[in-house]
């Protein structure tokens, strides 16, 4: 029989001996007995979830004798996490946040992205389209990862942190910042006053974070308002609209500005004034801004702006009150990396190419589909087109789980 | 629930200490009430603030039985109850007669019990709404000190004093974001959004009427759940007329209150942008999203698309299996599972997930769009008869010339 691209098998034996040696070392989400777990299998048959680990003990020998190959808590507490959704009783659930590079533009998706129209024979890299020519937009997707779409994530997360401990007043102690294992990183908070909070609340924060319905005027932009100081200093949104802007405008280029449509003033003063409007930022009260750009202008602007202060993170994920989110420190199937908690202060220096990339062991021969380049523990691979290569563990296993080959047996 | 220590016909033991107790307050009498003044102060607060402990207390200790408000002592209170009901109906706002505090006091578990009596949801949610006002409209007079000590005594909230001028406002107050969010992320005005306050470790810049009206809906939610179980009981003939007349008025009121309905037959053109939205993304097969679809289907339910419709459609122009097509439109649709039937997210929350796109002109004056079909339904509808009554009048016109 032809070996399966992605050898489940193989890989699964791999997950197996990780786990056989390194469970021990995972430790247990706060509040173990009151969660919910799920776990997904190599083999395809269906989410096993409902499931109570209420001690350290279990939990572990669970991943030792199930290697699973994505391992999932949830994000809720309930009285009984076993029972069905409705009759779980929900207690509170941790404020989760999801960053994931695939919901971001980034040209280096261009490079190793592609889509295919199942429809008609168009395809593409990159991003795919709202809508094929043909008219539908059923696509099939090719979807890899590089150390660009990494960093970007570590960007938008170091953002986020950033809103977290300043406005919300979260204390580093009560932030879980987790790798994904895959394109992200996860953020859980435990704090008692976000425990309790419903959805429309959670909608709420997840506005503030991205900064959506966002109104200048009351962020200072406004003639009608009053007041002697700059706000570019200030904490909250206040600051952060002027320090956005700020940055905007000093960094964009005349072509950047003439593509918005501004008002001609605005649009002139932006280019051809950007000094005065600056120096007006860094000294005065926004107040002062309207007269050098109009309301509707200066909505525009910040439009494209804010983005540089707010942070790119899944709406879902957080307003859903009854979420799945990857176990710390658990294998990825789709990688084959650990989902790792990275201590606070450590993110900037953090390289997840290097430290999630866990499993190690003698090489293993792949017949390759196609796969682009990575750089796995600083060594360079790929890319790769319907060759074989005998590769180390370490990356065998990363092209392995992402499907672009399989284990060639002699 | 002190309502029902009112209400539940008991052992009548106390009944003569609450006669006693009663006959030496004449309600009027005002130099009665002097003797002891911090009862008298706490009676005040009661009367205003019914939702505060001191208060519910009062009321509580006084342990009246059902047969004991039909004493003409009782009458005031019994007629107080049933106005608080009535004004609530008319104006949706319940005025405060603080003249008479125990009266005012009393009339306020008597005007719960005619509401759950009357036992209709719609006159609760209003009449927990028209309690709320008023007593916004009393906290707008406190002092800021007294609004932090009400929210923080019978809310539980964590408020602090800490002055300070935003844009030329003096903002005196800062809330932690939590309990600001428990109130405000109902609010639909920009200036109520998280992102649009000043926010700092934790806590956000409020003046003092904008505490009281977050204070607002946390009494709205307080009497709400008061009023919100249906009673049933017999009453004696003193409070069954009363309770009569409110529902007489309600009955008389409740259609002009109600709002307009939703169209019978469903009218496409009235579709809001951010449903077309979705409509088009299914029909061009892209792969919605859960909230798409969860969106779209929610809102055709309760427009009154019918079921075996819609599963047509959906499985029409997508691959969807049939049969769990039907399962999660049933289960949308309230016929499956916990048996709710679902409404649609409000505008913020498909705004939060990207899915209200192209507003218009009619988007900016609702914050939902289900009231967004509801009047531009209601547009077409009017701008359908005028065309038809023009025509009509048309031809009326050329027959007469003829
Ligand atoms: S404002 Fe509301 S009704 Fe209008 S498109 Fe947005 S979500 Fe839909
Ligand atoms: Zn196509
Ligand atoms: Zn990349």
């Amino acid at each position: 029989m032809e070996e399966e691209w992605g050898s489940p098998k193989f890989v699964a034996e791999q997950f197996q001996r990780w786990y056989a040696q390194h469970s021990h070392t995972i430790p247990a989400p706060i509040e173990l007995p009151q969660r919910e777990f799920a776990f997904l299998n190599f083999f395809g048959r269906g989410m096993h979830r409902h499931i109570k680990l209420p001690t350290l003990q279990e939990l572990q020998r669970y991943l030792r004798q199930n290697a699973p190959a994505h391992s999932y808590h949830s994000s809720g507490y309930y009285d009984d996490p076993t029972a069905d959704m409705t009759r779980k009783g929900w207690l509170g659930a941790d404020l989760v946040f999801d960053i994931d590079a695939d919901h971001f533009e980034l040209p280096c998706q261009k490079v190793h992205d592609k889509w295919w129209c199942r429809n008609c024979d168009e395809q593409g890299t990159g991003h795919l389209p709202e809508i094929c020519k043909c008219g539908k937009a059923q696509f099939t997707t090719e979807t890899w990862i590089c150390e660009k779409c990494l960093q970007a994530a570590k960007h938008e997360t170091h953002k986020l942190l950033d809103i977290l401990i300043q406005d919300f007043g979260v204390h580093p102690d009560e932030l879980i910042t987790n790798f994904s294992g895959n394109r992200g990183y996860h953020v859980h908070v435990h704090n008692n006053d976000f425990k309790t909070l419903n959805q429309h609340a959670r909608r709420e924060i997840v506005d503030y974070i991205m900064a959506i319905g966002l109104e200048p005027e009351f962020q200072g932009f406004s003639q009608r308002n009053r007041g002697t100081r700059s706000t570019l200093a200030m904490g909250g949104w206040r600051g952060r609209t002027g320090r956005a802007l700020y940055d905007y405008i000093s960094e964009a280029k005349p072509e950047e500005i003439k593509k918005l449509k501004l008002g001609r003033k605005a649009s002139s003063n932006i280019i051809n004034n950007k000094e005065q409007v600056l120096e007006t930022l860094m000294e005065r009260h926004p107040s002062n801004i309207t007269p050098l750009i109009d309301p509707k202008s200066l909505k525009t602007v910040l439009n494209e702006a804010l983005g540089l202060q707010a942070s790119e993170i899944d709406t879902v994920v957080t307003t859903d009150i009854h979420r799945l989110i990857r176990l710390p420190n658990t294998l990825h199937g789709k990688t084959g990396w650990q989902v790792q908690t990275i201590p606070y202060g450590a993110l900037p220096d953090y390289d997840p190419l290097v430290k999630s990339v866990v499993m190690s062991g003698s090489p293993v021969k792949l017949e390759f589909k196609r796969a682009p380049k990575i750089q796995l523990k600083g060594e360079g691979y790929g890319p790769y087109n319907e060759e074989e290569v005998t590769l180390p563990m370490e990356a065998a296993l990363f092209y392995l789980c992402k499907k672009g080959a399989r284990v060639k047996n002699e | 629930m002190y309502f029902c220590d009112i209400v539940k016909p008991r052992e009548r033991n106390y009944l003569k200490q609450v006669k006693t107790w009663h006959q030496s307050r004449d309600i009027n009498d005002k130099a009665c009430h002097a003797s002891n003044y911090s009862e008298m102060m706490s009676e005040r607060e009661a009367a205003k603030y019914p939702f505060i402990q001191a208060g519910v207390k009062l009321v509580e200790g006084l342990n009246l039985q059902l047969d004991d408000l039909t004493d003409p002592n009782y009458r005031k209170v019994l007629d107080r109850a049933a106005e608080r009901v009535t004004e609530a109906i008319i104006q949706g706002e319940v005025s405060a007669k603080l003249a008479e505090p125990l009266t005012e006091l009393l009339s306020y578990p008597i005007a719960v019990m005619y509401v759950t009596l009357i036992g209709e949801q719609f006159l609760s949610r209003r009449f927990a709404l028209a309690e709320a006002v008023r007593s916004y409209n009393l906290l707008q007079q406190e002092y800021e000190d007294k609004i932090m000590q009400i929210a923080e005594d019978e809310f539980s909230w964590n408020i602090v004093k800490d002055p300070e001028y935003i844009d030329g406002t003096q903002h005196n107050l800062k809330l932690r974001f939590s309990d600001y969010l428990r109130s405000a992320s109902g609010f639909h005005e920009p200036k109520w959004k998280l992102v649009n306050r000043k926010m700092e470790d934790g806590f956000v810049s409020l003046t003092g009427i904008e505490a009281a009206r977050l204070i607002q809906v946390e009494v709205d939610n307080w009497v709400k759940e008061r009023v919100s179980t249906p009673s049933k009981f017999s009453l004696p003939q003193e409070i069954q007329s009363r309770v009569d007349a409110v529902r007489k008025v309600f009955e008389e009121n409740r259609s002009k209150l109600g709002g307009s309905r939703l169209p019978e037959e469903i009218i496409n053109e009235a579709f809001p942008p951010c449903m077309i939205y979705c409509l088009e993304g299914l029909l061009s097969g892209r792969r919605a999203s859960h909230m798409e679809r969860f969106g779209l289907t929610s809102f055709l339910v309760n427009i009154g698309m019918p079921i075996d419709q819609m599963v047509s459609f959906y499985t029409d122009v997508t691959d969807f299996d049939e049969s769990l097509t039907r399962y999660q439109i049933e289960h949308i649709a309230g016929l499956k599972g916990n048996r709710t039937r679902y409404t649609p997210p409000t505008c913020a929350t498909l705004r939060t997930h990207g899915i209200c796109r192209n507003m218009d002109s009619i988007c900016k004056t609702v914050s939902h769009p289900l009231s967004y079909y509801r009047k531009k339904a209601w547009r077409i509808q009017r701008r359908e008869k005028e065309k038809a009554k023009e025509t009509q009048a048309e031809t009326s016109n050329t027959t007469k010339q003829e």
